[in-house]
């Protein structure tokens, strides 16, 4: 208890006012372990380390920059791509000409993971989660009227970097730009691919070494660049909490530093073009300090490489607002939460911003949407008035206590992960992966417990929901268009030229020499995405991943003996009883898209509550979903689609099970899916669906009565 | 939805996948009528099983056991075999519901058109591991399967259940970490025929030499329970596709060993031997636990010798008795 009376007086009248509880039950333990107090006063300030400090000064807590939004306000930059490289180019044209000030290009998942439109496994996946980009003709179209060399241009590119940068590099080179007027950033963050979004396509040796070919090609011709963008965002997407962000987003810069040293850079060269980017939630002060303690600590871990230049320990960030808290049911509401998110991004002092559109649980951006997304930004920046003042937030007793308080959890984790012997090893420990599925399984559980409110999803909910607003489709001709036009180039490139540049690249991947480099003469040559990949495939092979899946921590958020859940488990032992075994049920991931959490989360919980659960290998194809349904021999199988395939991949899925003798196997469907797409897929023979935001309870509970029902 | 034996069992004969994954549901059942027609149908399929290879797997968790049979069997289909692998997963939460993630480390094999993997929860089954893995080995080797690769894990007692059904016990183990530390008990490396160090790879490489001479000289304190074998110490990494090719040429040459000398089918005896007292024990078991009069009283007896109202030896007299009594 403090010394200070008036604290305690002030304690006195509070527990009076709450008929004699004391101030303490009033705590609240936030999901990162941190124990927040109802006030906080002078005294919490006492000691730390991150008060008292410049902004634009180490340790950067209050901001990178010295003026801030007092100078400058943050970039807009929102990430879009869909379709085909004209209609994506056509997008840019429309938002920059509304107010958007740089472009965040984002890649269809064919793509990602380095293969052609024309590849039989990405059938379902050409345009859907961003552009489709096959070869150096499309770049060049993407980019068509935006000259390079003066908009800065960021591209999601983590697996297939190589044929990508190379393929814009060139198509600058063919606007006449050189190489050392290009700024903007690539992702190219391979880490937190084996850890949450899976679009890698090497393993984590091969990819490590193009990570520093590209900082090397970069430092020396293109000074303006930022060769990594060091993403948490998909962490927080993926279920981790401020605390897990921060460590690991960290942890992994942390790990490419290293691994530029160790190839022989001086760091100075490399790290001031290192940037991160975080995703911000809905928990409003816990991400505004989350910031300004990733800030600090990047400085005190870059301390220890002794870099000469400050700008090698000053982080700067792109944050983006958090996808997953946006919901399918009554969605307007998604406008709020993003604004509240984008405030929080601000406050914490962000260097850009992507804002998310309100139907992103619904469908991809239409113009409408992205308006008004858009202007979320626009008008924090320009009506409200809050860029005057610099980390406005500077010295509040709780965002600075809070702030220390991530310091303290973070570095516990890092520490750990030291032990572990850096961040490329733990993860192939599986221990990030584990903690992120675990957070994420126990924030599932207090979602469909209450605790965590979701207005309109566990709480106010409408009883009619009704879409009044167009949702957009990508057109199923989008995968011709572009196979028409590979087949084009390649009947009219110079074979020879291209072969030889391939199998250039090749030695290069096996004898050493910049991979960056190496690839430009094969872009240059009209080789496409797809081949550049394989010829360094050739070498390094594809990376498999492995997937491990916790159980318990679900069913561990709940109370002993819940309502819910024990009737569940009880009707899974009825199960089990009369048909002599557990209800079994296949969860599978169609097509490229790797986001695993829902799948993940689903598993563990639907284990818990007494089904035996098979997970499917990623990227799955319709007909081996259907194999291992067979084989297995289940009852239900769950197709999971995030990314826009469902409306192929779910009925190839049907037709093939029923094609090999499993028609009376039961199939439903969950994920981001427009209801207006619901009754097409229960023409096509769907169970049910369960949109985002379903609680685990429920779609359990539907379940099991189709098994029940049919089952009798 | 039951159909007639015979329809699974030319199901069975016919390679079909459908109806082979139809009757390992059955043999895996707990139900009765379940049973006994999967006991039927597996003893139309009797004699068509016993000419392949039967290989068993363990080791500790994580030590890279599926990523091995990955290797191994892909690798095998291209030798031309047909490969059936089983996968006994022990994962479970208190519900009893599993996690069966086998295949996310199979991604190659589990879609190969001549490979057959079937991940099955051991939870909560009576007669644990022994039987139904036993059974679905037959029904697998009938519906064509040469090799058939059983995956356990080293921590409980399913393995040495496993050796006792398998030609070839493998026990895979990784550098750096002791035996203890390893969870593997003294009496997994007796019934070994080979130990393998995994993940010989990278920065690895030395350590699982190292690994592999400490195992060497640790097998050969040990008595070797065959006169013609004496288990190798082998290294090998599953990601990077090396030394595979060496152990399944040890495991010819066992086999070779072992039939030349007459001992392979001893073997087999003995194994049939062990498997009719299992059945006995398991069976004794069933019918104890299933006695109208044992179930009645179980429970009750229970709570008074955890409240100390009965002795453990007067309980389990009162429960013996019933079936005495029920017999005579
Ligand atoms: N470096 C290396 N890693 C391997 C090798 N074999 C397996 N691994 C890795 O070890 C981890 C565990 O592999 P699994 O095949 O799942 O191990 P397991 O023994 O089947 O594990 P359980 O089924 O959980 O008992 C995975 O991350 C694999 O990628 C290898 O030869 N070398
Ligand atoms: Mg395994």
């Amino acid at each position: 208890m403090s010394e200070n009376p008036k604290l305690q007086k002030w304690a006195e009248l509070a527990s009076k006012q709450m008929k004699g509880k004391s101030v303490d039950s009033l705590d609240w333990m936030t999901p990162e372990g941190i124990k927040v107090k109802a006030l906080y006063t002078a005294e919490d300030l006492e000691g730390l380390e991150n008060i008292n400090t410049m902004p634009g000064m180490a340790p950067y807590t209050r901001g990178p920059m010295t003026t801030m939004y007092a100078g400058r306000p943050w970039t807009i930059r929102q990430y879009a791509g869909f379709s085909t490289a004209k209609e994506s180019n056509a997008f840019y044209h429309k938002a920059l000409a509304a107010g958007q000030k740089g472009l965040s290009v984002a890649f269809d998942l064919a793509t990602h993971r380095g293969y052609d439109s024309d590849h039989p496994r990405v059938a379902g996946d050409i345009g859907k989660a961003g552009v489709a980009i096959d070869s150096v003709e499309d770049m060049k179209i993407l980019f068509d009227g935006i000259p390079l060399n003066e908009m800065s241009v960021s591209m999601t590119m983590n697996g297939a970097v190589i044929p990508i940068l190379a393929g814009y590099i060139v198509a600058a080179e063919e606007q006449g730009v050189s190489h050392d007027q290009l700024s903007g950033t690539i992702q190219n963050d391979i880490l937190k691919e084996y850890l949450t979004r899976n679009t890698y396509i090497y393993p984590p040796g091969p990819s490590m070494r193009i990570i520093s070919d590209i900082m090397a090609f970069c430092s020396k011709n293109m000074p303006k660049y930022n060769t990594i963008s060091i993403s948490g965002y998909h962490m927080m997407e993926a279920g981790a909490n401020s605390v897990l962000q921060t460590a690991f987003t960290l942890a992994d810069g942390v790990e490419y530093v290293r691994a530029a040293l160790k190839s022989g850079m001086d760091v100075d060269t490399f790290a001031p073009r290192l940037s991160f980017f975080f995703g911000i939630g809905m928990n409003f002060f816990m991400d505004i300090a989350m910031l300004r303690a990733a800030r600090f600590l990047w400085h005190r871990l870059m301390s220890e490489f002794k870099p000469k230049n400050p700008k090698s320990s000053m982080l700067r960030t792109h944050c983006q607002t958090s996808g997953w808290s946006l919901t399918e049911q009554d969605p307007y509401n998604n406008v709020i939460r993003t604004t509240l998110e984008a405030m929080s991004a601000v406050l914490g002092g962000t260097q850009s911003l992507h804002t998310n559109s309100f139907d992103e649980a619904i469908g991809l951006p239409t113009d409408f949407s992205a308006r008004i997304a858009r202007n979320t930004q626009i008008i924090i920046q320009e009506e409200s008035q809050v860029c005057h003042v610099i980390d406005p937030l500077g010295g509040s007793y709780y965002i600075e206590s809070l702030t220390n308080s991530i310091v303290e959890e973070a570095q516990k984790i890092i520490d750990e992960i030291a032990g572990l012997g850096g961040m490329a090893k733990a993860i192939e420990s599986g221990m990030p992966k584990m903690r992120v599925e675990e957070s994420a399984a126990r924030k599932q559980a207090r979602i469909d417990q209450g605790l965590d409110v979701i207005v309109g999803v566990n709480k106010y909910k409408l009883a009619d929901e009704k879409i009044d607003f167009e949702v957009r489709e990508v057109p199923a001709t989008v995968r011709d268009e572009q196979i028409a036009r590979i087949k084009e180039i390649k009947a009219s490139r110079d074979q020879a030229t291209v072969k030889k540049a391939l199998d250039d690249l090749t030695n290069a991947a096996k004898n050493g020499g910049n991979l960056l480099e190496a690839a430009l003469p094969a872009v240059r040559a009209r080789a496409t995405v797809g081949e550049i990949s394989d010829a360094m495939e050739a070498v390094f092979g594809r990376f498999v991943a492995t997937t491990r899946c916790i159980s318990g921590a679900y069913s561990s958020e709940f109370k002993a003996n819940d309502d819910t859940i024990t009737a569940i488990k009880e009707r899974t032992n009825k199960f089990l009883e009369k048909q002599g075994r557990r209800p079994r049920l296949l969860v599978t991931k169609m097509g490229q898209d790797g986001h695993d959490r829902g799948f993940k989360v689903i598993a563990s919980a639907y284990a818990d509550l007494g089904f035996d659960v098979d997970i499917s290998p990623m990227f799955q194809t319709p007909e081996e979903a259907a194999k291992m349904a067979i084989e297995n021999d289940v009852h239900v199988v769950g197709a999971s689609s995030l990314a826009a395939g469902h409306k192929s991949l779910i009925p190839a899925l049907i037709k093939e099970l029923k094609k090999i003798g499993g028609e009376d196997i039961l199939v439903v469907a969950g994920g981001v899916i427009p209801p207006a797409d619901y009754d097409f897929l229960f023409e096509a023979g769907v169970k049910a669906v369960f949109g985002p935001g379903t609680p685990i309870p429920v779609s359990a509970d539907k379940t099991l009565s189709l098994l029940e029902e049919k089952y009798r | 939805m039951l159909k007639s034996p015979h329809e699974y069992v030319d199901g069975v004969l016919n390679r079909d996948r459908l109806m082979l994954a139809r009757t390992i549901t059955l043999i895996e059942s707990t139900l009765p009528a379940h049973q006994e027609l999967a006991r039927t149908i597996v003893d139309l399929l009797l004699p068509h099983t016993g000419k392949g290879f039967r290989i068993g797997i363990t080791g500790v968790p994580g030590a890279g056991k599926s990523t091995y049979i990955e290797s191994f069997g892909n690798m095998l289909t291209e030798l031309g075999h047909r490969v059936a692998v089983l996968a006994i997963d022990p994962s479970s939460s208190r519900s009893g519901g599993s996690i069966l993630g086998d295949k996310t480390r199979m991604e190659r094999l589990a879609v190969n058109a001549n490979a057959f993997i079937r991940p099955s929860p051991s939870s909560g089954t009576l007669g644990g591991v022994g039987r139904k893995t036993r059974e679905t080995m037959l029904v697998c080797e009938a519906a064509g399967y040469d090799v058939v690769i059983i995956e356990t894990v080293g921590v409980g007692q399913s393995e040495t259940t496993v050796a006792s059904m398998v030609d070839f016990f493998l026990v895979l183990m990784i550098a750096g970490a002791g035996d203890e530390l390893q969870g593997i008990k003294k009496g997994v490396l007796e019934v070994a025929d080979a130990i393998v160090i995994n993940k010989a790879d990278g920065d690895n490489i030395l350590r699982a030499e190292i690994a592999r001479k400490e195992y060497q000289t640790a097998l050969h304190m040990l008595m070797p329970n065959s006169p013609n074998w004496s288990p190798p110490v082998l290294t090998c990494s599953s990601l990077e596709h090396t030394g595979i090719g060496k152990i399944w040429e040890t495991i010819l040459d066992h086999r070779k060993k072992l039939s030349d000398s007459g001992e392979m089918s001893k073997k087999r005896k003995h194994q049939a031997l062990d498997w009719m007292a299992f059945l006995l024990e398991d069976g004794l078991r069933q019918w104890f636990y299933s006695d109208p009069q044992v179930k009645a009283a179980l429970p009750g007896l229970r709570a008074e010798v955890e409240n100390e109202k009965t002795s453990p030896t007067a309980a389990a007299d009162t429960l013996l008795r019933f079936l005495q009594v029920n017999n005579r």
